[in-house]
């Protein structure tokens, strides 16, 4: 199944993918449609950039791969990158500013496209220590932002409306839970796994 | 690993360098914030807009607010509304019940109060007359102004850094808060509502002679 997955997406794909999927975000109208709302802002636009970005990554050729993870020893300098992206686009100036200031929401844009190029490029060489440590910053991270719109009595956007704020922050410890899960779910199964095999090999060692 | 360690920092460098702009010296984390600091450090001019409202006699905002030479605090309202400009309103009513103190015991501060209406299209001269007696507003302090221009409406509201949001029910959501302007039509301070005793001191100071 995955392998024919990676089979499928081919770099041309993958560019093609990128390249209709940041067309789209860029789109005046469907950019209208995503930042009209709090949520949508943050809980739409902002992964689609990423996914734009990992798509992105995937049509880079292997030389300039090789070097770029000399820079990126065990994908830490990515994954560093993407934290510091995700929690500057975090302080709610950000989401007023990019509607009105065409520099901030390019610049925003294009930091969650290279964001996600980095994570996707450091993710498989982060190991699960590295992996941890990025989650266990960026997650809490998350769910006390999402704590603090669903709590504060005050409007924190001009833009946007207070029901609105208090459901993109319950939404947004709602997906930083459910991420928590889903990793700790494949940590677990990856450990079962590893003794699974262990086991089987067992007998066969000296 | 070397390189890594120096990219790494340099990320957070830059991460740290725009953190510091937007907040401005993390001392904001809000637009409503950044834009309160703004105009504490530099005085907004207000644009010369047309103006009308019951008993009003002046060819633009900036000539309304010179008239007389005082001080005036200004909020936004729609007369339709029922959520905030209510309490917007028993502000201002608090804050004329305070100028009309100062004026019985002799100490008159030259302080004023305007609302300006930015639903110009509904509320008309009549509506805004309803609205000022239902306030029990003293027409000699405290008084009520649309823009009738809807593009002059706009030009106001952006300069003034008032966003206001429809909520999809028939209702507004706006940057409520209380804004200070000085007797040359210049916004000099925004306070919020719950400093409604702080806007009132500022403008009594600013009336007192600073410049």
């Amino acid at each position: 199944m995955s392998a024919r997955w990676a089979a499928a997406c081919t770099p041309a794909r993958q560019g093609a993918a990128a390249l209709a999927l940041g067309v789209l975000l860029a789109w005046p109208a469907a950019r209208a449609w995503l930042e009209a709302t709090m949520w949508r802002h943050m809980l739409l636009q902002f992964p689609l950039w990423m996914l734009a970005g990992a798509c992105l990554a995937g049509v880079l050729p292997p030389a300039l791969r090789a070097r770029a993870a000399r820079w990126n020893a065990h994908g830490i300098a990515g994954l560093v990158g993407v934290g510091v992206v995700l929690s500057v686009l975090m302080v709610p100036r950000v989401l007023d500013l990019a509607l009105r200031d065409p520099g901030v929401e390019a610049t925003k844009c294009a930091a969650l496209l290279l964001a996600g190029a980095a994570l996707r490029a450091s993710w498989g060489a982060a190991g699960l220590v590295v992996q941890g440590f990025f989650l266990g910053n960026v997650l809490p991270m998350t769910a006390v932002v999402g704590q603090l719109y669903s709590d504060t009595p005050l409007r924190l956007c001009n833009a946007y409306l207070q029901d609105d704020q208090a459901r993109l922050g319950a939404w947004l410890v709602g997906v930083a839970a459910l991420l928590a899960l889903a990793w700790l779910a494949r940590v677990a199964w990856w450990l079962v796994r590893r003794e699974a095999t262990g086991q089987a090999l067992a007998p066969d060692s000296p | 690993m070397l390189r890594t360690a120096l990219l790494s920092v340099l990320l957070l460098l830059g991460g740290y360098a725009a953190a510091r702009w937007l907040t401005h010296d993390f001392q904001v984390w809000t637009d409503e914030g950044a834009r309160r600091l703004e105009v504490a450090l530099r005085p907004v001019d207000t644009p010369r807009v047309a103006v009308e409202g019951p008993g009003v006699a002046a060819p633009d905002l900036p000539a309304l607010l010179a008239q007389g030479g005082g001080v005036t605090i200004v909020d936004f309202i729609y007369t339709r509304c029922q959520s905030v400009c209510l309490s917007l309103g028993s502000s201002f009513q608090q804050l004329q019940a305070a100028l009309q103190a100062d004026q019985a015991a002799g100490r008159s501060a030259n302080v004023r109060l305007l609302s300006i209406s930015f639903d110009g299209v509904h509320d008309g001269p009549a509506q805004l007359q309803a609205y000022a007696r239902g306030q029990h507003a003293d027409p000699a302090l405290w008084r009520f102004v649309r823009v009738p221009a809807a593009a002059q409406e706009q030009a106001l509201l952006h300069r003034l850094g008032v966003v206001v949001v429809p909520d999809g029910r028939g209702d507004y959501e706006h940057n409520a808060a209380l804004l200070v302007f000085d007797a040359h039509g210049r916004m000099r301070r925004v306070f919020d509502l719950a400093e409604q005793q702080l806007a009132l001191d500022y403008a009594r100071h600013l009336a007192g002679g600073a410049p």
